[in-house]
Parts: structure tokens; C-alpha cells; sequence
């Protein structure tokens, strides 16, 4: 039987499709020409002023510092509540799971505003502690929902095979549990991190002085200013974001032989 | 163990970036709030020396988000440089401080035929205007011949298709008001309605009426003609040395972005000076050449070098400054322009 050909031309298209914008911006990255208009020759200037540029470097250390920072305490607590929901079942259990769920669906401009009325009311200065409590709010819920997912896999037996051979509590979790389980914590951690990194909508409402991240400057850049600046820093931030994707999927697809 | 001493490692970097960032002695910040590459950065450092402080600039891409986060209650801005219409806003709201203009002596530079002419705020009573941009008309010298500084160019025929208009109601409407010789704030309906009559006429040469992709249109020859912000056309000619701009003798519409200080301002003294900093005629005429935008500076103006005053990207000439209007929130007469512009843009 002749195989349709339908799926390889659709799968190619979307492919194009997808990625043929992040080619040309790539290439444009390099060109002299301040629009893209037409090809004015190769250059890395504006790779220059990008490191140059002051605004650009604040605003990568404040990524950095809120994206790892972030990253870590939402998966610490992603971690906890996944095991939480998926170790007990109580009306409390399925309360959890709704808010755990939540950021998930809200749409960020409500969770970015409601975050701001909040902190305004705690009287809770704007600065990078806001930014990373905002991040570790959404991200936490991709954590558990990454790691529950793992869990659902998850053979109990091999706990009470640890316990019964005298095993501590302690010792369960550090020298089974975790490791059991660490593909799916990497790779919610990861999930994290890039979208900590690519955040906009929260970070501009609850960024406070000196602590505005590089979405947020460069949003600023695409209006006003020097807007080919942006290209290299994409392909820079593209590179490192695919990076962590391509590292989190491999995490993923280890299984626990 | 090793995943142990990772995480270890991890949050003693993070211990390590916290501690980094708070060390050193307490300097005084100006938390500066305003657009992207707005301020030439040797001043800034220039100011931080002379006031042994930090400048922290902080970027927002439109008013009505900087208004949105503000009014949220956001807090710690020192100096905001919102434009003349949303610091009225501001102003209206208590937002944003009464200037005391006794502590910004440079004050005395403000061009006063923008202040009695054309700034809401003539009295500087709460915001020193900052800089000047104009919306004006951009062309191509290579593809075209016998430009006439007028509006008029868009009912020429021979450029039909190649030419666009911004698709914006009150600044496109105001560029046929100007033609015809009305003021752009007009309330009149019958000059409203000429108005779009007369844009309706020159909509058959247009392309489109385009408020984004203008900007690499004309820099890749695909547009001859094109109505634009003076800044988005500064980008394009550093790139294109064919692309010309020109203010219509007409007139044409201007805005100011003006420096203001928010009422929980907590170092205004230091904004104050920095605004006096900025003011200071030799400070002005090295920001305008690195913004390209033009600071409504009389001490400043016969500082700059002749390219710039000879450049109407950025230099207005008196004479033509008196016809530019500011474009003023018209309240509820604003209806009669919807009215209009209905018309116009389903017009065939």
C-alpha cells in the first residue's frame, strides 16, 4: 500500500512554518541594515552594542538572579505539592490541586495586575524579591503538574521495598525517591527557568526600580530606540533558551530502568 | 552527593549575586522611569560623578502602560518622562508633584514660543518639556523629483500606490486640516468633514494607511512617500541615505515628552537636579545629538552643529514651529472625528 504523502508535506510546512522566522532573524542579526530591508552586508555591531548597551546588562543579571533563584524555590515547593496531591486524597487534596492549576489557565495580565495590588496593599517594596515571588507562583504549578506526572509512573512498591530492608525515611527519599524521580524535578525545573527567563506581562507590573528584566527592556527597545539591537539579543536569548528545551527534553525521555 | 553539593553551589551563587548587589556604601538612586535610549549615556554618568549617586533607568514602551502600572500603586519612581498628554493625566490625578522651579534654575532656557504656544503645561507648574518630535512626511530623493514641502504631495498621481498615511485618526485627519489651513484641534464640524474629504481624495494614491511597517517600507524603496514620526524616520535614514523627511509649510503635529516627578518621589531633590542637569544648555545640545529628538532649549539651540539645526528630522525652524500644533485630548467632541474617520476608512 502506498503510504500518503500528506503527513511529511504537512509536517514539513509547519516546520517552515515555525521555524523559518527564527532563520531570518538569525540572519538579520548579522546584517549591517538597520530594518532588514535588504542585505547591507555581514556585521557583528550590533552584537557590540549590545554588550555595551548598560540597560541590556542590568537587565540580564536581573534574568539571571530571578530565573535561578525562582527556579529553585518553585521546584522545591512544585515538587512537595506534587507528591502531596499525589500521595493523599481529601477534599483539601482537590482544593490544592485547583490552585495549584490556576496559574496555569489565568491569564497573565490578571496575574501580573492582582500580584501588583497585592504587594502595593503587604506595602511590599517593588524589586527583585517581587519579581522572583511572582515567578516561583507560576512556576510551581508546572513543576508539580511536570512531576505528578512522573509520579503517576511511579511504582510504590520500590518504597516499601527500601523501608522493609531497614531503610529510615530519611534515606528513602534521598537514596530512592529523589533519584527515581530527579528526571521529571530537572525537567520541571527547566520548564521553569525558560519561562521565568521569558517572561513579560507579570515582570512589568511587578518589577519595581533597577530591577526591570530583559523581556521587559527589550519591549521597551522594540518601541523606542534601537530596535536592531534586539535580533542579536534574541538569537543570543533564543540559543539559550532552546538549549535548556532541548536539555529538559532529553531529561524527559530517560526512563527509571 | 554530587547533586548535593550542586544545589549547594547554586545558592551560594545566588547568596553571592544578592550580596554583590547590596554591598558597598549607601549612594543615593535616581529611579528613573522613561523610554528606551532616551538620555545619552555619558550623562547620565557624568551626573552620577558630579552627585556621587546611581542612575537607574527603567524602560516602558507606551504611556498608558507606565499609567496602568503607576496607578496600580506602583512605587519608587523618582522622575517619569511621560508625554505632554498623560502628564496632564498624571497631574489631574496627583500623581505627580508641583515643580518648584526655583530648584531647576536651567528652567529659564525652555523655549518660550513652544511654552506660550503649544505646551499644555505653559507654566512648567508640574513638568519641564524634555524633547520634541514631529509628524511630518518622509520621502525617497532617489525615486522621486519635485518635492514641494507641502501636504499636497499625496494627491500626486504619479506616485499612486507608492505613498501611505499613518492610520491614525487624529494625526492623519490633522494633516488634511493643516492643508486646508484649519487648526488640528478644530471642533468645526463642517472643517472636519473638508477634512476627510480631502484625505477620502488623496486615499486613492495611498498604499495603505500604515502605522508600523512604513518604516522598513520606505527603507527598502517598496514606499516613495510616507507620513511618519520624525524619531521612526531618524532610524530609517541611518540606514538609508535616500530617505528624506520634511516638516509640510502648512503645518504639522508635534509631541513633547516631558520630565515629571511622582508625588511619592522619595529622593526628589535628586530629580530636580537632574532635570536642572539635563536643562543645562551644553548638557541639552550633547543629548539632542545623541537622541536626535529636539530639546525645546534656547541656550541649546545655537550649541548644536549646523547638520542638526539644518536637519528637520530634529530641528524645527521657528518660522514653521509657530504652525505645529500639539494634539489635545478634545474630550467629547472627539466623536466628530470617529464620525470622519469612519467615513474615510470605508471609503472606496
Amino acid at each position: 500500500m502506498k503510504r500518503s504523502r500528506f503527513p511529511f508535506v504537512a509536517t514539513t510546512l509547519i516546520l517552515v512554518f515555525l521555524y523559518l522566522p527564527i532563520l531570518v532573524l538569525f540572519a538579520q542579526s548579522f546584517n549591517d541594515a538597520r530594518f532588514g530591508g535588504s542585505w547591507n552586508g555581514f556585521t557583528l555591531k550590533w552584537y557590540k552594542l549590545l554588550f555595551e548597551h548598560r540597560g541590556v546588562i542590568t537587565a540580564t543579571e536581573n534574568t539571571l538572579i530571578v530565573a535561578v533563584t525562582a527556579t529553585l524555590l518553585s521546584t522545591v515547593l512544585g515538587t512537595l505539592a506534587a507528591w502531596a496531591l499525589h500521595r493523599f486524597q481529601s477534599r483539601m487534596q482537590k482544593v490544592h490541586q485547583v490552585l495549584i492549576y490556576g496559574p496555569l489557565v489565568v491569564p497573565d495580565i490578571l496575574m501580573g495586575i492582582s500580584l501588583l495590588l497585592l504587594f502595593v496593599n503587604l506595602s511590599v517594596p517593588l524589586g527583585l524579591g517581587t519579581v522572583i515571588v511572582a515567578h516561583s507562583t507560576f512556576g510551581l504549578s508546572y513543576v508539580a503538574f511536570v512531576v505528578l506526572g512522573r509520579l503517576q509512573e511511579f511504582d510504590h512498591s520500590l518504597l516499601d521495598a527500601a523501608r522493609d530492608l531497614g531503610a529510615g525515611s530519611w534515606t528513602t527519599l534521598w537514596r530512592v525517591l529523589l533519584p527515581l524521580l530527579w528526571p521529571g524535578i530537572a525537567a520541571g525545573a527547566l520548564l521553569a527557568f525558560t519561562l521565568s527567563l521569558d517572561d513579560f506581562v507579570i515582570t512589568f507590573f511587578v518589577a519595581g526600580p533597577g530591577s526591570s528584566t530583559l523581556p521587559v527592556q527589550v519591549y521597551g527597545m522594540m518601541k523606542h530606540g534601537q530596535p536592531a539591537l534586539i535580533n542579536a539579543l534574541s538569537v543570543l536569548f533564543m540559543s539559550a533558551t532552546f538549549g535548556i528545551v532541548l536539555a529538559s527534553q532529553f531529561l524527559l525521555r530517560k526512563r527509571y530502568d | 552527593m554530587k547533586k548535593r553539593t550542586l544545589l549547594g553551589g547554586a545558592i551560594a551563587l545566588i547568596i553571592a549575586l544578592f550580596a554583590l548587589n547590596a554591598c558597598g556604601p549607601a549612594k543615593r538612586d535616581l529611579n528613573l522611569y522613561t523610554w528606551s535610549d532616551y538620555i545619552d549615556p555619558e550623562l547620565v554618568k557624568a551626573f552620577e560623578e558630579q552627585y556621587d549617586c546611581r542612575v537607574i533607568i527603567d524602560t516602558f514602551d507606551s504611556n498608558e502602560a507606565m499609567y496602568a502600572k503607576l496607578k496600580a500603586g506602583a512605587k519608587g519612581y523618582d522622575l517619569l518622562v511621560p508625554t505632554s498628554y498623560m502628564a496632564e493625566v498624571l497631574y489631574k490625578e496627583k500623581m505627580i508633584r508641583e515643580l518648584d522651579l526655583a530648584q531647576i534654575p536651567n528652567a529659564k532656557y525652555i523655549d518660550k514660543n513652544y511654552l506660550d504656544g503649544k505646551a499644555f503645561d505653559k507654566t512648567m507648574a508640574y513638568s519641564v518639556p524634555y524633547m520634541i518630535g514631529t509628524t511630518g512626511v518622509a520621502y525617497r530623493d532617489d525615486k522621486i523629483e519635485d518635492v514641494e514641502d507641502s501636504w499636497a504631495i499625496f494627491g500626486r498621481e504619479d506616485l499612486k500606490g507608492r505613498m501611505t498615511m499613518l492610520n491614525d485618526m487624529r494625526e492623519t485627519l490633522g494633516a488634511a486640516l493643516k492643508y486646508l489651513g484649519y487648526s488640528l484641534n478644530t471642533t468645526d464640524e463642517t472643517q472636519i468633514s473638508a477634512a476627510g474629504d480631502q484625505i477620502i481624495k488623496w486615499k486613492a494614491n495611498l498604499a495603505k494607511f500604515e502605522n508600523e511597517q512604513y518604516k522598513s517600507g520606505i527603507a527598502s524603496g517598496e514606499f516613495y512617500v510616507v507620513q511618519g514620526y520624525s524619531g521612526d524616520i531618524l532610524q530609517v535614514q541611518e540606514e538609508s541615505e535616500n530617505v528624506v523627511y520634511m516638516l509640510p509649510k502648512e503645518g504639522f503635529a508635534i509631541a513633547c515628552d516631558d520630565m515629571v516627578i511622582p508625588t511619592d518621589a522619595t529622593d526628589a531633590d535628586l530629580a530636580y537636579a537632574f532635570i536642572n542637569f539635563v536643562q543645562n544648555p551644553e548638557n541639552a545640545a550633547r543629548n539632542v545629538e545623541y537622541v536626535y529628538y529636539l530639546c525645546p532649549n534656547t541656550g541649546a539651540y545655537q550649541l548644536l552643529p549646523e547638520e542638526i539645526k539644518e536637519d528637520p528630522a530634529v530641528f524645527i525652524p521657528e518660522d514653521l514651529l509657530d504652525k505645529a500644533e500639539t494634539i489635545r485630548d478634545l474630550g467629547p467632541d472627539n466623536q466628530k472625528y470617529i464620525q470622519v474617520w469612519d467615513r474615510v476608512k470605508s471609503a472606496n
